[in-house]
């Protein structure tokens, strides 16, 4: 397949599920939002965290940021721009906020990211308490059509730039970083100004998933908004995937997310267990991922066939 | 071979069964979503609990009644929600137009039930709601949704000034959790206690995971309050048990929020629960109430002695109350049930119960004691069991 | 402020302090000598607390003793993972690559499973028990009985395990685990065997901690995930693998907590414990007591 079919083929799918927006069922809407939005989160978690190894556990910082200075803005400006301001003053936050955070390293970073989320749902927790607004409804949100498909753009947005990124000489950049920042840095990488742009970029999109997310949800809360669980749903779908590129966290996600569809509305009862059981699994059997899994037996095969 | 073939037939003639006329004697499939995991799940079976204790008494009497024209049985699709809003969209969605539930009914907590309401209005399903409380409620739009609390923020407010200045109490100190429910209680009770006179001689608020309040209430403590209000969630209201009492508080009216009224809480702390003044208005001794009785001895006989949140529990079979009695008047037309609940006055458990907008409009934010171990409802007056009586000296 | 001079204020950060380093032991050895994020950490504070109330419902056995039978039970929990998963999956290569997200998701995996079996049991109902609820007073300070026992049991276990693993035989092989493995490995230290222990003792002592916590707070399948973090903030500030500044770490951060609160007002915890986190990481990226360069 050349190079210019591909895109062809990449433009139809986007559109195709852009369409369906005007024709399937709510409930198909809905299960598509959600596999856009951790599309889109999980690719720009990986432009950080895949590309320089500097894994985020707090990632939801963004997201929550991004949720809380768009409810400030809900009916103050147009419902679009105010995504898209969010996505800039969360971007801008994180530039300020990124050099001293990102000189720690290694698992000493996996928590401090965590911690950055706590300090900043605390922080927010407190304004809010402070104006008795500690709950915001959200009403006459936009219809989940259009939510779909800004879900869609920023999904596909995201991949674009992960894709681009992993290569660009700024992605080589970034992935000396995890090999060996001291090394590159010695070579010339200037890994600071990298690791802040890719932290930057990183959050960006976050935040303006955010902000459409309650709209959604119909509701702020910062507990609701910076739910821990959101940072580790990341982690857990890029790593399945198993790639600092684009496929991975496309796979990854799209597993997971339609297995979890698929296991809530089976077995209500127990479908926590089974995603926690293949989790297990995944590691013991696939610790490289789906994509290190397919290259691994893939080549196996192709081996045996010579 | 032929056992899969066999096999095969079987399942093939097992769908067509399923597909097959349904008969009149259905049940009636209603569905909700209940946090099952994550953030909210300790607090989800003291509604799933209530709702299934409701089910069971129902289809004991052979079902529910159907517009008078005959009893069906009910029958639950729940889903688990993860304690996240958007998933209890997703569900409700799910429930109403692929499940193709006959009627559901409320999710839990505050900000499900803000989250889900467009999805009810939408397809134009009524829903009784329950265990959600904050006056931004009643901004929803009304039309499907109905709110049973009678526990507002600015009513619960105002009766608590009430109580406050019936037992001549001067000072107070408040101390509150920043979530929503809490804080908004503040937002309206300072003005109001402002109002009445009474001095708030302390104030401090906390996040939901502090874990220790010694410093605190030794604070309280040198201010020597008439009465300390603490606006706490379970966690939280037992380090206040605990370190009162190691403190030495001992002003004669003490309000725990949350948790008194839960059974768990009161087999934590037994006696020293003794004077404590907590946020419920209901008691299964409770005058004119319809099935007050029967829910708790049905409950204490389902879930093996254990008895209802008398808070959440009770709101939850309230609302469950008023879907029936909407159902015995208007079948299960959604359009007709719609109108009935605008219209009817219904008997609970909590007594009676009419709605004005979104909101019941009858039964009042109230109080209640723990009281030689039991549960009285001591405030308002109209509805009390007993009377307010001081706390006296912790137990142990 | 003569609050900051109270003895009370003094035992509540003693308390605070001592649970914050007996939780992050097991953590710390865990991750010490095998690399694991163990995000499971809290749930096994929940299993002991559940043990714990289980013992009290059906036996009328109280935490101070049943907390043995949590130990136990929780280090056998530590043999049986061991044996079934990490002795392979430490000797897989592929796995190795990428030691650090491949043990966040399979604890991540585990304490899904985990909490959601709970609540398949018990229902996610919150469950308590009254025990040694009368009021102890010693001077001036006055705690009630459950509160002095977490004190005591707390301050025994986690000094005399950090004492064990610094000087017996066996903590020196644990210890030179966690500074070098290769080389512990070739001057003839059982490295199976080793981390094998640093397991079982790692779980015992968090199930331990739990049996103890049962009495502190309502008993859910939830509870325990927010000591699964603080025990990782914990670990950090003292400086990964290293026992001692871990058990520093969480004397210092209770004090920092309940002193901090004391003067700022009680709003500001969760502020002050996680600023004060960052910040210490942000001109020690190494921790409190961590040693030069991060091994990664």
């Amino acid at each position: 397949m050349n190079n210019s079919l591909r895109l062809i083929g990449t433009a139809a799918v986007i559109v195709i599920l852009a369409s369906l927006s005007g024709l399937a069922s709510e409930y198909m809407l809905g299960i598509g939002f959600t596999l856009f939005m951790y599309i889109a989160l999980a690719q720009s978690w990986i432009i950080l965290s895949g590309m320089t190894g500097y894994i985020s556990l707090g990632h939801v910082v963004f997201f929550g940021s991004g949720a809380y200075v768009f409810v400030l803005l809900w009916g103050l400006v147009p419902v679009w721009l105010g995504v898209a301001i969010s996505g800039l003053v969360v971007g801008i936050g994180a530039l300020m906020i990124g050099y001293p955070v990102l000189r720690v390293r290694g698992p000493y970073f996996v928590i401090l990211s965590f911690g950055l989320a706590e300090l900043v749902k605390n922080l927010v927790l407190i304004n809010e308490a402070r104006m008795y607004m500690s709950l915001r409804p959200v009403f006459g949100a936009p219809p989940l059509a259009q939510l779909y498909i800004a879900m869609l753009v920023l999904a596909v947005v995201a991949t674009a730039l992960t894709y681009w990124i992993r290569r660009s000489r700024f992605g080589a950049g970034l992935r000396s970083i995890r090999e060996d920042e001291w090394a590159a840095e010695t070579i010339g990488v200037p890994a600071s100004r990298l690791k802040l742009i890719a932290f930057a970029l990183s959050g960006l999109i976050p935040a303006m998933v955010g902000a459409i997310f309650i709209m959604r949800s119909g509701i702020f809360q910062p507990g609701d908004a910076f739910n821990p669980i959101v940072s580790f749903t990341i982690v857990t779908m890029a790593i399945i995937g198993g790639s600092d590129d684009a496929a991975g966290p496309l796979l990854g996600v799209a597993f997971l997310v339609i297995l979890q569809e698929l296991l809530w509305a089976n077995w209500p009862e127990i479908y926590m267990i089974i995603l926690g059981v293949l989790l297990i699994g995944f590691v013991l059997f696939a610790p490289g991922g789906i994509l290190g899994w397919c290259s691994k037996n893939l080549s196996r095969s192709k081996k045996n066939a010579a | 071979m032929l056992r899969r073939l066999l096999t095969a037939s079987l399942v093939i003639v097992g769908m067509l069964g399923l597909l097959g006329p349904s008969q009149a004697a259905d049940p009636v499939k209603i569905g909700f979503s209940i946090s099952k995991t994550g953030l909210f799940a300790p607090a989800g079976p003291s509604q799933l609990n209530a709702y299934l204790v409701w089910q069971k008494m129902v289809n004991d009497k052979g079902g529910l009644d159907i517009g008078g024209k005959g009893r069906r049985k009910v029958e639950f699709v729940q889903y688990d929600d993860k304690s996240d809003p958007a998933q209890a969209v997703k569900i409700y969605e799910k429930l109403i137009t692929s499940d193709k539930v006959d009627l559901v009914m409320a999710p839990w907590g505050t900000q499900h039930h803000f989250a889900i309401a467009p999805v009810v209005e939408r397809h134009k399903f009524p829903l009784i709601g329950n265990t959600a409380a904050s006056v931004a409620l009643r901004k929803v739009k009304p039309g499907y949704l109905w709110f049973t609390t009678p526990m507002m923020p600015d009513n619960l407010a105002k009766e608590m000034t009430a109580m406050l200045k019936s037992r001549g109490v001067k000072s107070v100190a408040i101390m509150y959790n920043l979530l929503q429910f809490a804080s908004e209680n503040i937002q309206f009770l300072k003005p109001a206690l402002a109002k009445a006179g009474i001095k708030v001689v302390f104030e401090a608020k906390y996040p939901p995971d502090i874990k220790d309040m010694t410093g605190m209430l030794t604070k309280v403590k040198g201010k020597n309050p008439d009465a300390v209000l603490v606006h706490s969630y379970p966690g939280d209201s037992i380090l206040y048990m605990n370190q009162a009492r190691e403190v030495g508080i001992n002003a004669k009216t003490q309000y725990v929020m949350v948790g008194p009224a839960i059974g768990f809480f009161r087999g934590m702390f037994k006696s020293n629960l003794d004077g404590i003044v907590t946020m419920a208005a209901w008691t299964p001794g409770l005058k004119n109430t319809t099935g007050s009785k029967e829910f708790y001895n049905a409950y204490k006989k389902m879930f093996k002695g254990h008895e209802p949140d008398y808070l959440d529990s009770v709101e939850v079979f309230v609302s469950a109350q008023i879907l029936e009695q909407a159902i015995a008047k208007a079948g299960l037309d959604r359009e007709k049930i719609r109108q009935a609940v605008n219209s009817m006055t219904f008997d609970t458990i909590y007594g009676k119960i009419k709605f004005n907008g979104v909101q019941n409009s009858i039964t009042p934010a109230g109080f209640a004691q723990i009281q030689k171990g039991k549960i009285e409802v001591v405030w308002p007056k109209q509805r009390a069991t007993s009377s307010v009586v001081d706390k006296g000296a912790w137990a142990k | 402020m003569d609050i900051l001079f109270s003895p009370q204020l003094l035992a509540a950060a003693l308390i605070t302090g001592v649970l914050y380093a007996l939780i992050s032991l097991g953590l710390n050895l865990i991750y010490g000598t095998m690399r694991l994020l163990n995000v499971a950490h809290g749930d096994l504070v929940m299993i002991g607390s559940y043990i714990a109330f289980m013992a009290f419902s059906l036996f009328n056995v109280g935490p101070l003793i049943s907390m043995f039978g949590a130990a136990i039970i929780c280090g056998g929990l530590g043999w049986l993972a061991y044996r079934s998963v990490f002795q392979n999956l430490l000797s897989n290569s592929e796995i190795l690559a990428r030691l650090e997200e491949n043990s966040l998701l399979l604890f991540f995996g585990i304490s899904v499973v985990v909490q959601n079996l709970v609540i398949l049991f018990f229902t996610a109902d919150r469950q308590g028990y009254e025990y040694l609820s009368a009021i102890v007073e010693i001077g001036d300070v006055r705690l009630t009985g459950a509160r002095l026992a977490v004190l005591i049991v707390g301050s025994v276990v986690s000094i005399a395990a950090v004492l064990y693993l610094r000087f017996s035989l066996f903590g020196l092989a644990i210890n030179a685990l966690i500074q070098n493995r290769d080389a512990s490995a070739i001057v003839g230290i059982n490295v199976d065997r080793v981390q094998m222990f640093s397991l079982v003792i790692g779980f015992g002592i968090t199930g331990l901690a739990g049996a103890l916590i049962s009495v502190l707070e309502p008993i859910t399948p939830v509870m325990g995930f927010p000591y699964t973090m603080s025990a990782f903030v914990v670990i950090i500030l003292g400086g990964l693998g290293n026992l001692w500044g871990g058990f520093l770490a969480g004397l210092l951060l209770g004090f920092l907590e309940i002193y901090g609160v004391a003067v700022t007002g009680p709003e500001w915890r969760s502020v002050l414990v996680y600023g004060i986190f960052i910040g210490i990481l942000i001109f020690r990226p190494q921790g409190l007591l961590g040693r030069g360069r991060v091994a990664r």
